[in-house]
Parts: C-alpha cells; sequence; structure tokens
C-alpha cells in the first residue's frame, strides 16, 4: 500500500522531470549543445502558469483550472523558446559547444533575476489541473493533481513520439537531428527545424514546470536543481537517446522518493541509527551521484546506450 | 637598434601591465583594494582552470571544489588549529591535489558531457559532505574567525600589503603558467585538444597528459581557495557551490581560454562588472547576464582574442624566419626477430550490428612497401586503427616487430615505431607547418610534464623539423599555418610529421587523395625512396595508377574479410577483387 | 499579479528631502546603507528586511537628512564584505542594516570592527553575537531564544515528550537544530526520530512516513518556507493526525499563502513577532503603511528591521552624529519598538522574547497564543 503510494508520487515527480529532459535531448540531438537553462525553463513556466490564471482570472467565474491555464503557457513557451534560441543559439552555432553552455548559463542568470524581479522571491504555486481533491482506492490517497501531472506527461511524451515518428514534419527534424549537414543537402530548412526544437522543447519544460508548481511551489533559483537532475537522466539513459532520457528521468525520481522510504517498506531495516543515516536524504543524494559516477565508471554509454566510437 | 629593443616588446602587454599597476592606484580605496585583491585571487583559480580546461580541453566542473577544499583547508587549520601561514598554505596546495590524483582514476578516462557531469557530481557530494559534518566544517554556518596572512611575525593588513602579495604570486604562478606552457608541452596539450587522436597516434601520452593538467588546476585553485579565505576570513559552504564554478568558468571564456594574459582580464573585469552595475538594484545580475551573453557572442576567443586579431589587423607581423634545419639523430632501429615487421593472426572488430574486421591475417616484411585494397567501407581504416591502437581489436593477435601489441594504448604503440597519416588529415590548423612537426620530435623524445618543456628543446626540436620539411619539400610554408595550405602541401606535412617519430612502420591512409598527377608521381618517388632507406610501408589506397607500379604487394579486402594477397599484377587480375569493387554484374562484363 | 517596481530608493530620497525641506533647524546628514539579500536563496528574508527599513526611513523622525542606498549581498560572504567596503567609502556612515544571513554577518564583523561602525541586522544565527564584537546588534531573537519558546511550547503546553525533528540542511536549519536539541535536553528529552532535508528535496511523504513510524506525539520543523509548506500540505493529505510545531518560516505570510487553510488547522509556529496578527493600534499603523508601500504582506524580519532601523534613527534624532555615537546609543539604551522592548544584554542581543502562534483552519491569519518574555537562552 504504501510502496503503491510512494511509486504514484515518485511517477509524478519524474513524469515532470521526464519533460525536462526530454527537451534537454531534443536541443542536444539539434544542435550538439548542452542547454543550461532548460531548468530555468521550467521555473519560467511555473511562474507563467500563475501569471496566466491571474490574467484569466476576471474571465472564469471561481477558480481557473490549471487544464485551460496549461495549453496557454505551453504555447507561450513555445515562443520564448524560439526568441531563446534566437540569442543563445544561432548566434554560435558554428562554435565549439562550450559557447552554447556559456550563452546558456548566462540567459539562466537573466532569467532567475528577471523572475525575481518580477515576480519576488516568495514561494508560489499555479493552480492545479483539476481541483484539489484527493483520490482513494481503498486505504489509498493520491491527490488528484499527481494522477493528473502523470497522464498529463504522458500524454504529452507520446505527443512528441508521434510527431518524430509519423508526421513529415517530425521526419525533417529527426532527419535534422541525425546530420545537420545531410538534412541541408536534401532540402530541409535546417535553422526553422532548430527553431522549432527549441520550441518543443521549451514548451515542454514550461509544462513540467506549470505541472510540479502546484504541488511542489516555484521559486526564481528552482532551474539548478532541474538541470542537474535532466543532466543525470540524460548521462545514464545514454546521451542523445530520447527513451533513455524518459527512463532516466523516471528512475531518478523513483530512486529519490523510494531509496529514503526503504526503512518504511522494509521494516527490517528500521531501527538503528546507523541504518537511519544511511537512508537520509542528504545520503540519498550523495548515493545518486555515487550511482551515476559508477555507471559513468562501468558503462559510459549509459544504461541504455550503445558505445558509439570516434572515427578516427 | 632602438627598433629592435622596441619590437621584443608586446605592446598590448606593456599596455596591460601599465593598467594592472594604475589600476589599484587609481582606486585606492579599502573598497577599490579589495576587489583588486579578490580579481588576483580569481586571476590564480582561472589561471589553473587554463591548465585543464583552456589547454587540456577538458570541462572540469569541480574546478570550484578544488577551490574550495583549499580555502576549507586554511579555514579549519587556522581557525581551529591555530597552523601558521606557511602550513595552511602548503596544506590548502596538496588538498586539492590529492583529492584530484584519487578521483583522476575513475573520471579522467571519461568523455566530454560525461566528464564533465562525473565532476558535477564529485562538486556535489564534496559540498554535501561540507555541509553535514558539522564537527569538522561547521556545517552550512561555518566556520568564522579565520587569521589574516602572517609572514615572518607581521600580519598582512587590508589593502595595499594584501594586494601586493595577491598580485606577487599572481605573477610568480603565471611565470610558472608560462614555463610549463610556453614550450614544446604547451604544444603538444593543443594537438590533444584539437585532436587526440593525432595526439596518441604520434605517442603523446594523453591520459597522463590530461592527469598532469587536471592536478595543475587542483594546486592552482588550492593556492586561491586558501588567499579567498584569508581576505574573506570566515569560510562556508558558499565557497563549494556551483557559482564559484560558473564565475571561474565565465571568467575563462570571456577572458581567453588559454592565455595568461586572458585569465587576468577576465577575473578583473568580472569581479568589477558587478558592482559597477550595483546601481541597478536588483536588476544588477541581469545586466551582468546580459553582458556576458554579449560577450561570447562578440568574442569567440574572449576579449582577449578580440585585443589580438585587433592588433594583427592594425600592424600585421611579418612570420617570424623560418629556423636552419638539422638532421635527425641517428635511431636505433629495433631488430626484427621473426622477418615480420607487422603480423596480423585473424584480428577482429564488431561495431555494433556490424562485423567490420573478419578474422583478417597477413604479414608485413621489412623494407617492403604493402599496398592495402578494397572498396569503401571494407575494412581498411578500421584495420589501420586497431593496429595503431585507436581501437581495441575483438579478436586475433597483432604483433609488431615481434611484441604482442594486443590493448596497448595508442601512443605505446606509436613509440614501438608505428606512425601512421590520417585519410582526413589530422593537422592543428592554426599552428605553425613547422610547429605540427616539431611536437611530433618532442614526442619521439617522450614529452612529459618537466622533460622537454626550456627552449632549447624547443628550438632543436624546430631545427630538426624544419629538415623534415625540407626533406618532403614543404620547406618554404614552414611558418605559415597548417590550415590555409594546399591539400597536398598538408598530405606532405603529415607525411613529415610521421617521419619525425623515425618509424619503423610507416601506415599511409589515402596519400595520394586529392593529389594532382604530377604531385603523385612526386609523392610515389618520396615513398620510393623512402623504403630504400629501410622504412617499411603500408599504403591505403583507391588510387590504382598510383599504387600499382609503387607497391610490392597487396592485400584486399571486402566487408572486413581479407580476399586477396599478393603481387600487384595477381590481386588487379583476381576475379574476386574485381567483383568486389565493380559489383558481380559489371565484374561478369569486365571478364568476358 | 502585482508587479514589483524598483521605486524604494526614489521613496527614500524623497522622504528624505521633504524631512529636509520641511526641518526649521539645518538637517541631520543620517547615512545608512541597507546591505541584505534582495537575490539568491535568502532573499525573500533578505526583501522583508529591505522593506521594513526603508519603511523606517520612511517614518523617521523629523530633522534628519537620510540616505538608505539599498545594495544586494546575494549569497556569497564576499559580495557581502565587498558590499559594505562600497558604503563605507561613499561618505560617513552611522549604522549598516546588515543581511539576514549568517555566514554574511560573520565576514562583515571583522570590517564593521576595523571601521568602528554598527551592524544591525534580524539575523538568527547565534554565533554572530559570540564573537566579542562590539558592533553587532540584533534585532531579532537569536536561535537560543526562539528555541526555548518552540521546544516549551511543545513539551509544556502541549505536554507531548516524543519529538520527531525535521530540519534544512542549510545555516538557519542547523543552528535551529542545534538549540532545540539543548532545550530538549534540559527537559531531559531525545528526538525519536531526525531527519535533515535539503532545499530541493520536493517528495516529503518519506520523511513524513519515516518520521509517523517512529511514533511520536509532535512534530517540530526548523525549514525554509518552501520545505515547511511542502510538509505541512503534504502531512494534511496524508492525515498525519500529529501536531506540527514549526520554526519562523512559517509565520511568513507567504508561507500560509501555499496552504489552504484547513491544511493549516491544528498547525503553530514560533517566531518574534506576527505583524499580521496585528495586536496595537501602532502595529496596525505599520501593516497598513507596509501594505501600502510594498504591496505586500510583512512579516517578523521586516518588522524587526524597522524596529532596528528605527532605533538607529532614534538615536541619530537624539543628537547621535557618528557611528561611535549609534553604537553606544544601541549598546546602552533600551527602546520601545513595535515588536517588544529592545535592550542589549551586553553582546549585542537587543531581543529576548519570543511567541508562539497557531492557525485555526479558517484563516490564513495566524493567533498569537504564547508569549515568552525575558529568555535567557541556553548556550
Amino acid at each position: 500500500m504504501l510502496t503503491l503510494q510512494l511509486l504514484a508520487n515518485g511517477l509524478a515527480l519524474g513524469a515532470a522531470y521526464a519533460l525536462c529532459a526530454l527537451g534537454f535531448v531534443l536541443v542536444l540531438n539539434a544542435t550538439g549543445a548542452v542547454n543550461f537553462t532548460q531548468g530555468d525553463m521550467v521555473m519560467a513556466g511555473g511562474f507563467a502558469a500563475i501569471a496566466t490564471a491571474a490574467m484569466l482570472a476576471p474571465l472564469w467565474p471561481g477558480a481557473v483550472p490549471g487544464l485551460v491555464v496549461l495549453p496557454v503557457v505551453t504555447a507561450g513557451m513555445a515562443v520564448l523558446g524560439v526568441i531563446f534560441s534566437l540569442f543563445a543559439y544561432f548566434p554560435l552555432k558554428s562554435r565549439p559547444p562550450v559557447a552554447t553552455i556559456i550563452s546558456t548559463i548566462a540567459l539562466g542568470i537573466v532569467f532567475q533575476n528577471a523572475a525575481n524581479a518580477i515576480w519576488g522571491p516568495e514561494p508560489r504555486a499555479a493552480p492545479p489541473l483539476l481541483d484539489a481533491s484527493l483520490v482513494r482506492f481503498g486505504e489509498l490517497a493520491i491527490p488528484k493533481q499527481s494522477l493528473a501531472v502523470i497522464v498529463v506527461a504522458a500524454a504529452l511524451i507520446a505527443g512528441q513520439h508521434l510527431l518524430f515518428s509519423r508526421t513529415p514534419l517530425g521526419r525533417k527534424m529527426r532527419a535534422t537531428a541525425q546530420d545537420r549537414t545531410m538534412a541541408a543537402a536534401i532540402g530541409i530548412d535546417v535553422n526553422a527545424m532548430i527553431a522549432l526544437t527549441f520550441a518543443l522543447a521549451t514548451a515542454l519544460a514550461g509544462a513540467a514546470g506549470a505541472l510540479l508548481s502546484n504541488t511542489f511551489f516555484v521559486t526564481p533559483s528552482d532551474g539548478t536543481n532541474y538541470i542537474v537532475k535532466a543532466y543525470i537522466a540524460v548521462t545514464i539513459g545514454g546521451w542523445g537517446s530520447i527513451a533513455g532520457a524518459v527512463a532516466g528521468a523516471l528512475l531518478i525520481a523513483l530512486f529519490e522518493v523510494i531509496f529514503p522510504a526503504l526503512p518504511l517498506i522494509v521494516p527490517a531495516l528500521f531501527g538503528s541509527d546507523a541504518l537511519g543515516w544511511l537512508f537520509s536524504q542528504t545520503a540519498a543524494s550523495i548515493l545518486l551521484y555515487a550511482v551515476v559516477l559508477a555507471i559513468l565508471f562501468f558503462r559510459p554509454q549509459g544504461l541504455f546506450g550503445e558505445l558509439v566510437q570516434r572515427r578516427a | 637598434m632602438t627598433g629592435r629593443l622596441l619590437s621584443g616588446i608586446n605592446p598590448a602587454l606593456a599596455f596591460g601591465l601599465v593598467v594592472l599597476v594604475v589600476w589599484p592606484m587609481a582606486f585606492d580605496t579599502p573598497y577599490g583594494l579589495r576587489l583588486f585583491a579578490l580579481a588576483g585571487i580569481y586571476a590564480i583559480f582561472v589561471m589553473g582552470y587554463q591548465f585543464v580546461f583552456g589547454h587540456a580541453g577538458a570541462l572540469s566542473l569541480c574546478h570550484g571544489t578544488f577551490f574550495g577544499l583549499g580555502a576549507y583547508f586554511t579555514g579549519i587549520l587556522g581557525a581551529k588549529f591555530g597552523w601558521g601561514f606557511p602550513a595552511t598554505f602548503a596544506a590548502s596546495a596538496l588538498a586539492p591535489v590529492v583529492l584530484a590524483a584519487i578521483v583522476a582514476a575513475p573520471v579522467l578516462r571519461l568523455e566530454s558531457h560525461y566528464f564533465a557531469l562525473a565532476t558535477l557530481g564529485i562538486a556535489q557530494v564534496m559540498l554535501l559532505v561540507a555541509i553535514k559534518w558539522e564537527a569538522v566544517t561547521g556545517g552550512a554556518n561555518g566556520i568564522a574567525g579565520v587569521p589574516p596572512i602572517v609572514l615572518f611575525g607581521m600580519t598582512l593588513a587590508r589593502g595595499w600589503p594584501t594586494v601586493l602579495i595577491v598580485w606577487g604570486l599572481v605573477a610568480a604562478l603565471g611565470l610558472a603558467a608560462r614555463a610549463v606552457l610556453g614550450g614544446l608541452y604547451g604544444h603538444a596539450l593543443h594537438v590533444m585538444r584539437e585532436n587526440p587522436t593525432a595526439a596518441m597516434s604520434l605517442g603523446l601520452d594523453v591520459a597522463r597528459l590530461r592527469f598532469e593538467t587536471f592536478l595543475l588546476s587542483a594546486l592552482y585553485a588550492g593556492l586561491a581557495g586558501a588567499l579567498y579565505v584569508h581576505t574573506i576570513r570566515v569560510i562556508s559552504p558558499e565557497a563549494l557551490e556551483f557559482h564559484a564554478m560558473v564565475a571561474c568558468l565565465t571568467m575563462t571564456v570571456v577572458g581567453g581560454r588559454t592565455r595568461l594574459a586572458g585569465a587576468i582580464l577576465g577575473a578583473v573585469l568580472l569581479i568589477h562588472l558587478p558592482e559597477w552595475f550595483r546601481f541597478l538594484e536588483h536588476y544588477y545580475l541581469i545586466a551582468y547576464g546580459l553582458v556576458l551573453l554579449a560577450t561570447i557572442i562578440v568574442a569567440p576567443n574572449g576579449l582577449l582574442g578580440l585585443v589580438e586579431d585587433a592588433r594583427r589587423r592594425l600592424a600585421p607581423e611579418a612570420p617570424p624566419p623560418a629556423p636552419f634545419a638539422m638532421p635527425l639523430p641517428a635511431a636505433a632501429r629495433p631488430t626484427v626477430p621473426t622477418g615480420a615487421i607487422l603480423s596480423l593472426d585473424g584480428v577482429g572488430k564488431r561495431f555494433g550490428g556490424l562485423q567490420a574486421l573478419d578474422a583478417v591475417s597477413f604479414d608485413v616484411r621489412p623494407g617492403e612497401i604493402l599496398g592495402l585494397i578494397g572498396p569503401n567501407g571494407s575494412g581498411k581504416t578500421t584495420l589501420v586503427n586497431c593496429i595503431t591502437g585507436i581501437y581495441t581489436p575483438d579478436g586475433g593477435g597483432i604483433r609488431i616487430a615481434g611484441t604482442d601489441v594486443g590493448g596497448m594504448p595508442a601512443h605505446e604503440i606509436a613509440r614501438l615505431g608505428v606512425a601512421r597519416t590520417f585519410q582526413n588529415l589530422n593537422l592543428v590548423d592554426e599552428m605553425s607547418a613547422l610547429d605540427n612537426v616539431a611536437i611530433a620530435r618532442g614526442a619521439a623524445r617522450h614529452l612529459a610534464l618537466g622533460t622537454q618543456t626550456g627552449a632549447t628543446a624547443m628550438a632543436l626540436a624546430r631545427a630538426e623539423a624544419m629538415g623534415l620539411l625540407e626533406a618532403v619539400g614543404a620547406a618554404e610554408v614552414a611558418m605559415r599555418p597548417c590550415g590555409g595550405l594546399a591539400y597536398g602541401t598538408k598530405r606532405r606535412i603529415e607525411i613529415a610529421r610521421a617521419l619525425a617519430l623515425q618509424p619503423t612502420l610507416l601506415l599511409l591512409d589515402e596519400p595520394a587523395a586529392g593529389l594532382n598527377e604530377s604531385e603523385q608521381a612526386d609523392l610515389a618517388q618520396r615513398l620510393k625512396a623512402l623504403a630504400g632507406s629501410g622504412l617499411t610501408l603500408v599504403v591505403i589506397e583507391h588510387n590504382m595508377p598510383f599504387l600499382l607500379p609503387l607497391a610490392t604487394r597487396l592485400v584486399c579486402l571486402d566487408h572486413g574479410q581479407k580476399i586477396a594477397e599478393g603481387s600487384p599484377r595477381d590481386v588487379a587480375r583476381n576475379a574476386k577483387v574485381v567483383e568486389a569493387y565493380l559489383g558481380p554484374q559489371e565484374a561478369a562484363e569486365v571478364v568476358a | 499579479m502585482p508587479v514589483r517596481t524598483a521605486r524604494l530608493p526614489v521613496v527614500a530620497l524623497a522622504a528624505a528631502c521633504a524631512f529636509a525641506a520641511a526641518g526649521p533647524v539645518k538637517a541631520q546628514d543620517v547615512n545608512v546603507p541597507i546591505l541584505v539579500p534582495i537575490t539568491g536563496f535568502l532573499s525573500i528574508e533578505g526583501t522583508s528586511q529591505r522593506n521594513g527599513a526603508l519603511l523606517a526611513v520612511k517614518n523617521a523622525p523629523a530633522g534628519l537628512k537620510i540616505t538608505a542606498e539599498v545594495a544586494d549581498t546575494g549569497v556569497a560572504p564576499e559580495v557581502a564584505v565587498n558590499a559594505l567596503e562600497r558604503a563605507l567609502g561613499r561618505g560617513k556612515v552611522q549604522a549598516v542594516a546588515a543581511s539576514m544571513l549568517g555566514t554574511q554577518m560573520l565576514a562583515m564583523l571583522p570590517v564593521a570592527l576595523e571601521n568602528k561602525v554598527p551592524l544591525v541586522t534580524v539575523s538568527g544565527t547565534a554565533q554572530i553575537t559570540e564573537m566579542n564584537n562590539p558592533y553587532v546588534f540584533r534585532f531579532f531573537p537569536g536561535d537560543d531564544v526562539t528555541k526555548v519558546a518552540h521546544v516549551k511550547y511543545a513539551v509544556e503546553e502541549l505536554g507531548k515528550k516524543r519529538v520527531a525533528l525535521i530540519y534544512q540542511t542549510t545555516a538557519y536549519g542547523q543552528s535551529g537544530r542545534t538549540f532545540i536539541l539543548k532545550n530538549l535536553e534540559k527537559m531531559g528529552l531525545k528526538p525519536v526520530f531526525e531527519e535533515a532535508l535539503e532545499t530541493s528535496v520536493r517528495d516529503m511523504s518519506p520523511v513524513l512516513g519515516k518520521a509517523k513510524a517512529a511514533n511520536p506525539d509532535v512534530v517540530l520543523l526548523h525549514l525554509h518556507g518552501p520545505s515547511t509548506g511542502l510538509v505541512i500540505k503534504q502531512a494534511a493529505a496524508m492525515n498525519l493526525g500529529l501536531p506540527i510545531v514549526a520554526g519562523s518560516a512559517m509565520h511568513q505570510p507567504h508561507t500560509a499563502h501555499l496552504m489552504e487553510p484547513a491544511e493549516l488547522k491544528g498547525v503553530c509556529a514560533e517566531t518574534s513577532a506576527s505583524p499580521v496578527s496585528g495586536g496595537s493600534p501602532e502595529l496596525d499603523g505599520f501593516l497598513a503603511a507596509y501594505r501600502k508601500e510594498f504591496n505586500a504582506e510583512p512579516d517578523g524580519f521586516a518588522l524587526g528591521q524597522y524596529d532596528a532601523v528605527s532605533m538607529v534613527l532614534a538615536a541619530a534624532a537624539k543628537g547621535a552624529k557618528t557611528a561611535a555615537d549609534v553604537q553606544k546609543a544601541l549598546a546602552t539604551t533600551t527602546y520601545k519598538g513595535l515588536a517588544m522592548t529592545y535592550k542589549s544584554d551586553g553582546k549585542g542581543n537587543m531581543a529576548h522574547s519570543a511567541m508562539i502562534i497557531c492557525y485555526d483552519g479558517a484563516s490564513r491569519i495566524p493567533k498569537i497564543v504564547k508569549r515568552y518574555e525575558n529568555i535567557t537562552g541556553v548556550l
């Protein structure tokens, strides 16, 4: 019962991590660039949801549901993504990847401080997708929001998959991600595809922010945590693997929720003080990094990746 | 006479030095001097980062941790145990180096983004340890009451004394870095950064170079951390947090990744920038971010690169004169016990679902020119990469002059006397032709930190390189950067670079590609002469008119398998070979 | 959504000019730089400090020509020291309204000592008044004081003995935990469960589950606002059914705004003051002015910093011209502020009382349920 509860919580958190990591890996594949602003886009999405709800409030009797806010935020964030790429990526596209790392860090500083200046440093909560009630399955009580987050995130991930596998536009985006030179040679407007990829990635991060900020609140400095999680997810999932990024994100979130709760799931672990420390949140964080280091050491291609060797 | 004296002085450098002296005098307040001292501390921090990030090209994200560790050692030992400055300073230098040496084993072999994440992970773990280990570190509150610097019984006051000692150390550590990087060593790092594969093939121990630069960077960071905590007088986990690392990274990129003056420029500028924007209140960090973005867009090689470009445009410099050529010292050729200089026995290599090489066996005998042919994708280059240790074969044995080289790293194979050129040319474009070859001379003498670093070693290597360039007929372009040279010239320079290793076996990957007929004839002449002098050659080539008269024997690969071996005449007529090249139907027509 | 503006320095200067014009005698110059974290993870508290200080400048006694420039101290100690050196270099400074962040205070203290300029702050970090530095004045009860109230309320008023303690891995959390443990020990108690949380932890079900499994009868929190909100919200969702006594971050109005009033039912918290709860005409006046000026709800930090700067300005109005005069006034006189009466204990601790507030489940405005006066902290 408890395990199910934790599983639901972990999945809801992981679904939002997955949206962030998915955007990260899409941009990575399309441009070869590590986008350090992706975490701040989650934060921006959270604030955008709160601002949109406030803006729509006069048009809506009662509280504005998140389900109405979400499409507005996602569309707005997509536009922001294109504008972002015009500053962070396009002027630097022929430069070594580290240039984009710096430009995205610089814009991350701008985003964080702009959010701090506009909305202030206080934590805020966006409206829930449907309402704040709990869904009960026997003893199990799961916030409706958590279920809605899982469903919406799954739909968005499936949508991205369908876009890439079933539509001509998605195939062009995929071709661009595989080989920009080749894509340009067969007449694909590579720059447009890259701008679209940024739009998609930012929209996904924004959706993650809108979904998370109801349950977990949002403050201007939240981005750092999300970008680190996305980076880890993409690395353990296999650098460049889309499915791996989603799986990696879910694994991290489940680890974060399940590991500190192990003494509850396996009561035999409870009791001794030494073990108590081992399952503390801090130990969980340290262990997460240790596991990542171990994965990098023993499987540099990631858990799901295939070893690609550099051509000499 | 005066003209010559002045020409030895870089005007931009002289101007920079004057600014550095005038600056603290112009802002002679406790505030101005504190910022200037802080800028000096960050300059040392950034100089260290240039070793690993700028020169070795590895995006390390735990450099801030080395800084914080240096700070914590001085903080804890000084405030809690009352150690004096010399002892804490030494401890702060040593501790990060020890940590770097410990973590190097697992992380240094990782590539680019994996390395970045692994080092980020280390940084996060160290931060958590500093926060949680309250008994020692004071936890999140840290430790207050760190003593100021006390030297020879005198307490160093804030203001000018601190500025002088910090900037004295900037000068000393800057000169030390210049001594390390100025000669062949710095050039070798350049090759490694631009092209690790080429570096390995030259016999440069890439792993060792990365290790050395990683340790050096930790040393500088630790010293900077110690100075930092002396000026701020408290130590807290903020010193280990990611923003210290980001500050260092941005200073390096804004100033310039590989130039010492860039480290100083970046540090001075970015320490002062937020202070200049303070009037913007809580918008000042937005302005800081925007300026950072603008800089990275406008100045790809950092502000120093911008200054140098401008200087080059305003006063174009004539390239320095080429050195006099010197012959190579006589090499001791290893004796070949079995008669075969290279012996392949069932070599296989698989990439995912593709069998790139399948049980390839043949021998190469001393003094012969073996032609290796086969259609595109037949595994020729993969085979060369297996022989030279760039790839590790999945099966079979490779012996070079009787030595089993299975699993041996590439640089050690190179040191056994195996040199190669590359199909797609692996020269460093912005480096002169002469220096591209000179590095290989340094590498032939087992370049490492503390060896081959002096000016004499550089001069000797350049003189020898000049001799090699003359021998391949590329002397007239010796002082020009490789990037702008003609294709054929680059091919010859690559051969000169390979010959600089004084190899017993030379592997040439499509040496005639892109050459016109007279260049091809010239190349064939030179290769024959090399074989005549006792060198063994393996030549990968598609160009049969070039290869058939040159080779003494041919081996043909198809789909990773050897399908023919023998005299050029026999192999060229072999039905399987014709079929492999032309496809079965056309082959039938030709035979008919 | 109210949009913040940067009109505050203008307000301060305008106020200063108005006083200068109105004053019959030659106005006395007072320079009180406000060096607080308005960016970074402590910017919530830092912004409260700034607002409180600026409001005090606005409501200053007549006859003063006040300069009160705000500068950010961020998160790193050196940024705070840079800001202090910069402020000291820009004219004669009588006192500095200084950062909440303990490590920044510790870094600024030696500079304040060398320049003989008093720092007035609301930082709770116990260590800052333990450095034998006569230039630090704390207008907020330190953890040694507030944790007496925190623990006494849980143990004596609620009669609980089995304490579960959840705290943050920050200076705020670790310092608070130290004093909670000391006070429990004095009563012969040890927590039955203890865990530290990083600020990035989002899902609280593991820690709440483990706390519950240890079978406590009360949960003490010492967490920042967002984490406090997450714990209380998720505790309500899982029907934890245990009384929660939170740390001072709970009293900050934006923390309460993260939750539905029902989720807050039965939650109590320690603080030095709860301006939104009102209580006196002066306090109501402060509340109205603060809302009008900043379009925000004040917390105890804002009120503490307001009282601190007000005491400095009152001293200046009474003739304290130099930093030394102000330091002497702060060290020796008694000042009746809005939150409480302040008097130094000789180390710079000005505040010696704390209170417990509780939420009734119907409103986000807490009620004051217990005051603890004249606490001499355990050390």
